[in-house]
């Protein structure tokens, strides 16, 4: 099996356009979380918060090309520049059918969706509709445009697993390189924040609904007034590559993704199911070769659902106990969903980076049915070797991913 | 469609039409420019052109198989004029916004 490591990194998100603005925002402990004006006309729905990314400079890419593209796929064609530029690989090295592109969501546009479903369904007309709706709407938008307009002819495939479709996109990208199928992989996520989206998580009771007024202080993971999670929206690409190629070509590289693991609770569609949680995280570690007492450090999936936020702190708690430090980035970016993975794990390389671990923001007094593991409440000095990074979505899908810094 | 716009108007309108949805600037729409070669619309930027200009002179044209033989940014002038003078029915209340 070949090694697989990360070169590149690139990130939209409601902290800024590029990554070190995701991380400069979160290490100064800021929000991007606010009152989302105009979704009070939508009736029945309760949260009114969210956390929207800037979208800009779209119009850098072509007409032809960005004809295609809603928000979530002009973020992840900007995110994939960033990734490849940061790598630096130039577009002609990825155009070999060697190099792929793996990118989920948990839907294809909403805005485009609800734009396509509001022209037709008035008069049941079909005609008024544009041919690029259907390219802006269908789950592998994203996929499909950044290999368009990056010229990439390897895999492309577009993971679709709502909150852990990022991640499996890295696993997937880690697995086919070390298949051998392939020599570099842009893996990642993209999300775009939409009224409808939020809404879908209102019906279910999953939102945060108590803090329209305060929006700064919600999300809460893990806290004892975390009422729901936020809407978020971005793009988080990595640069998965062979390690030899990297090696050969002295490229910066951030970690080697050691191990994964992917599996369903088969139990509910919404209810994260705490067995089934502890059997991924023990399976990741097990396919990296390292045992609880090895990470150094837990990316949580920590939403601030009353019910997920529990069930992952008991499954922390029976598989690491209290020793390793835990954080959740949710309350600085909100939920992004299907890019959460991909933001979240660009983020912890920074933190195994710097050696700081960065504190779960507006996690002010640890709810009791989330005690018993080790929560980071303000930036923690640490030298992190090795590190999980969790995703757990609804239909009850888990994922976790272990990364290992490779040291010179 | 209105039957009181004048060529000028119509001509107007249709560049508007190539200005916004295409992005083409002002100056390259001359009638002798090739919608394809020179302009560089391709078969998916006709069903949005048909689209654009269905809403734009309110119109329903989608099947008319005379867009198969425009060529040109002219012709896309002519085919409206014709669209007129033919005192297309106006499908006003198909296209109420």
């Amino acid at each position: 099996m070949n090694r697989v490591v990360i070169s590149g990194v690139g990130a939209v998100s409601a902290l800024g356009s590029d990554v070190p603005s995701l991380v400069t925002g979160i290490e100064q402990g800021r929000s991007a979380v606010r009152y989302m004006e105009g979704w009070n006309q939508y009736v029945g729905l309760r949260s009114l918060v969210g956390a929207p990314a800037e979208l800009k400079n779209e119009k850098a890419i072509p007409r032809k090309s960005r004809r295609s593209m809603g928000r979530m796929s002009i973020f992840a064609v900007q995110a994939a520049e960033q990734a490849l530029a940061d790598a630096g690989l130039e577009r002609e090295e990825i155009g070999s059918g060697r190099a792929g592109c793996i990118i989920g969501s948990t839907m294809g546009g909403a805005e485009s969706l609800n734009e396509t479903f509001e022209t037709m369904l008035p008069e049941k007309d079909l005609s008024r509709l544009t041919a690029m709706k259907f390219f802006q709407c269908v789950p592998h938008t994203a996929a499909m445009n950044v290999a368009q307009y990056l010229g990439i002819t390897g895999c492309v495939m577009a993971t679709s697993a709502a909150c852990a479709s990022s991640l499996q996109a890295i696993g997937t990208g880690y697995d086919i390189i070390r298949l051998g199928k392939q020599d570099v992989v842009l893996c990642g996520g993209s999300e775009e924040l939409h009224p409808t989206v939020t809404a879908s998580f209102d019906l279910l009771l999953a939102t945060s609904c108590g803090y329209n007024d305060d929006p700064q202080r919600t999300p809460r993971p893990f806290d004892s007034k975390r009422d729901g999670l936020v809407c978020g929206e971005g793009c988080g690409i990595l640069l998965l590559e062979e390690y030899g190629r990297a090696l050969s070509r002295k490229a910066r590289v951030y970690a080697e993704v050691v191990g994964y693991n992917t599996a369903a609770s088969g139990d509910h569609v919404s209810e994260s199911n705490r067995e089934s949680i502890v059997l991924c995280l023990r399976e990741a570690m097990a396919s990296a070769g390292v045992s609880p007492r090895d990470i150094g450090y837990i990316n949580a999936h920590g939403t601030a659902t009353v019910h997920g936020d529990k069930v992952e702190a008991q499954a922390i708690r029976e598989v690491f106990g209290d020793t390793v430090p835990v954080s959740s980035l949710k309350g600085y970016v909100g939920h992004t969903l299907g890019a959460s993975g991909a933001l979240e794990l660009i983020v912890s390389l920074a933190m195994m980076e710097k050696g700081v671990i960065y504190p779960t923001l507006n996690l002010e007094s640890v709810g009791e049915d989330c005690q018993g593991i080790h929560h980071v409440m303000k930036p923690l000095a640490r030298d992190i070797r090795v590190m999980i990074k969790n995703c757990f979505a609804f239909g009850g899908i888990n994922a976790a991913l272990v990364c290992k810094r490779v040291e010179p | 469609m209105k039957q009181d716009m004048t060529e000028q108007e119509i001509i107007a309108a249709v560049n508007e039409v190539f200005q916004e949805d295409f992005e083409i600037e002002r100056e390259r729409l001359l009638p002798e420019m090739n919608i394809f070669e020179d302009l560089e619309l391709d078969s998916l930027d006709i069903v949005d052109l048909v689209v654009a200009m269905q809403k734009k002179f309110k119109v329903r044209v989608r099947d008319d198989e005379r867009i198969k033989s425009i060529r040109t940014l002219g012709d896309v002038y002519q085919f409206v004029l014709m669209l007129k003078n033919e005192g297309v029915t106006p499908a006003a209340q198909h296209w109420k916004e």
